[in-house]
């Protein structure tokens, strides 16, 4: 392994030379700071009841483990962060194969654990071949694996489903981890990541004030016209700025293209969400699971980062290109 | 094309603590390599300590539903019984435990369900509504359970009545019970000891009873209580050495 390499996977003492890594690490400690301030103005002033009370600190407690989770790995370097996205894709299989019934066939899951785990291999070996080989290949070892039961009732579900969930928590999920090949992954992760929370709040809060007209009311009742198109103007400034900062004198780095990203970011964003919205009500249920309160499960949290993840990759990969100059295959030789 | 038929776990939208204590638990891949690897070991530690020793395997049923009822005087029982299982058979296989131990405190609840696979069994509002709930999962889930019907562990090592709580779970359907004697865990592990001395633990196990016929009322979940006791006392004298 050289010593690139090295302090790519593990190197943590060049963590802040990137001024866009300081600026939202700073960021997020200090919203982590105000927060709790914030919540106890809002709620003496509402005078809000006992229960919203709990529900807001529950979700401030939750929010500052889930930072952490994010945070803490990008910070130490690239290896945690890919064995953390390898982490998400895991946890959010288990609760997509969970409410669909997938988890009772065991050798479609038992596929799939292995595909996720190869697509976390490719990821850290920086083998980029593997990596989009993986999809195919995982696809027919599915429809090959559906075969084992002998039981052609029901084949289609069973392998439509493994395939649906391969493709988005493993295969999609998986290209952000496979942005960490690159050298300058923390601001890259930091940015997609922290555009698509925001881009959700944004929605969140255009919704309440502009929202009239509904948007997809059989899908998610919730989300208005006025949410969407108020996200999208919010976000995509912001990405703008961060990723100019980010790709600073590249091809990528023209107004056009910057813009471009950061519609992308806040449009398939917010498909995620309606994806996962889509996914529960044609099962008839509210949340994914009951893992972190005030939240729901990882899913519910995490649902605008799937599509995210092979979108931007794509994009950047197109004009600049990923992990350009890193060594390859860093552990396979 | 068949319409798709979508069963999210049964456990959905328990938190996680909650889900360890409930009889909805559906146990996916990691958890089910877990009860292999903990039932592999407890197997080991009954052959090399205990030389565990099963006779009448042959009666088990190939497959679930069936509930194996045995004699109950030691926290060893239920994992002697898991354990005697083939493991096509742990798959499915639930100890009935009783909450106020096994799942009274967070530790001991994944131990019991992660390790054990088991379920709770609250004894100060064991209702008819929990026992029901018992009931049809054992019928819909092909379940296996190992039930110990006196209700509490011997303090002696004398058997006591069953109770009628048996019939309850399979008073009127196909489901078969095994009988089972256990013997040697009285010694091994009494209800008074902490840590387990190296005795010998004999499992015998008899011809399955059916009791389709029997009424789902009182008198038909007694009369299956004591038809089973009668059964486990039988195979405990033919077990002794004469």
């Amino acid at each position: 392994m050289s010593q690139v390499t090295r302090e790519r996977l593990f190197g943590f003492r060049h963590v802040f030379d990137d001024r866009v890594t300081v600026v939202l690490t700073l960021t997020a400690l200090i919203l982590f700071l105000l927060t709790p301030v914030l919540i106890l103005i809002v709620t003496r002033v509402a005078n809000s009841s006992s229960d919203k009370r709990k529900e807001l600190w529950d979700r401030y407690r939750s929010w500052i483990w889930l930072a952490l989770f994010i945070l803490v790995p990008i910070l130490a370097g690239a290896f945690w962060t890919i064995v953390a996205v390898a982490a998400l894709s895991f946890l959010c299989y288990r609760e997509y194969a969970r409410i669909t019934g997938l988890f009772r066939e065991r050798t479609i899951s038992l596929i799939v654990v292995i595909g996720i785990l190869l697509i976390t291999f490719s990821a850290l070996d920086n083998w980029y071949r593997l990596f989009v080989a993986l999809f195919p290949l995982t696809v027919a070892l599915i429809a090959t694996g559906g075969l084992i039961a002998d039981q052609p009732k029901g084949y289609i579900q069973r392998v439509g489903l493994g395939v649906l969930g391969f493709a988005l928590f493993g295969s999609a999920l998986g290209h952000l981890g496979y942005m960490a090949n690159d050298w300058n992954y923390r601001p890259i992760l930091l940015l997609i990541i922290f555009a698509v929370e925001l881009n959700d709040i944004f929605a969140y809060i255009c919704g309440h004030l502009f929202g009239h007209r509904k948007f997809i009311p059989n899908t998610s009742p919730n989300k208005t016209v006025g949410g969407a198109l108020g996200a999208i103007v919010m976000t995509t400034p912001l990405v703008a700025l961060g990723a100019h900062f980010v790709w600073f004198n590249t091809v990528l780095d023209t107004p056009v293209c910057l813009l471009g990203l950061g519609i992308i970011v806040s449009i398939v964003g917010q498909f995620g969400d309606l994806m996962l919205s889509s996914i529960k009500r044609d099962l008839g249920l509210k949340d994914t699971a009951k893992l972190i309160p005030g939240h729901g499960g990882i899913l519910d949290r995490f649902d605008s980062l799937i599509l995210v993840a092979p979108a931007v990759f794509h994009y950047v990969n197109y004009f600049v290109g990923f992990a350009v100059g890193q060594p390859e295959h860093v552990f396979s030789g | 094309m068949e319409p798709w038929k979508l069963q999210p776990a049964r456990d959905t939208g328990l938190t996680p603590s909650e889900r360890l204590r409930s009889i909805r638990r559906e146990s996916g891949l990691l958890e089910r390599l877990a009860h292999h690897l903990s039932f592999s070991i407890l197997r080991m530690y009954l052959a090399t300590a205990h030389r565990l020793q099963i006779i009448g395997r042959h009666h088990l049923p190939a497959h679930g539903p069936f509930i194996l009822a045995a004699n109950h005087c030691s926290h060893l029982d239920a994992v002697t019984l898991v354990a005697a299982f083939r493991p096509r058979h742990r798959e499915r296989a639930f100890p009935i435990a009783a909450g106020d131990v096994f799942f009274q405190t967070k530790a001991v609840s994944v131990f019991s369900a992660i390790g054990l696979n088991a379920l709770p069994m609250w004894r100060k509002n064991c209702g008819p509504h929990a026992l029901a709930d018992l009931r049809r999962k054992l019928e819909e889930e092909k379940c296996i359970y190992v039930i110990f019907p006196e209700g509490s562990r011997s303090r002696d090592g004398r058997m006591a009545s069953f109770k009628h709580g048996l019939g309850m779970l399979v008073a009127g359907t196909r489901v078969p019970v095994v009988p089972a004697f256990i013997a040697g865990t009285f010694e091994a592990l009494p209800p008074h000891r902490k840590i387990p001395r190296p005795a010998r633990i004999k499992i015998v196990i008899g011809a399955p009873l059916d009791f389709a016929t029997t009424p789902n009322n009182r008198e038909g979940w007694s009369q299956i209580a004591q038809s089973v006791e009668s059964s486990v006392s039988d195979l405990g004298n033919q077990s002794r050495p004469v």
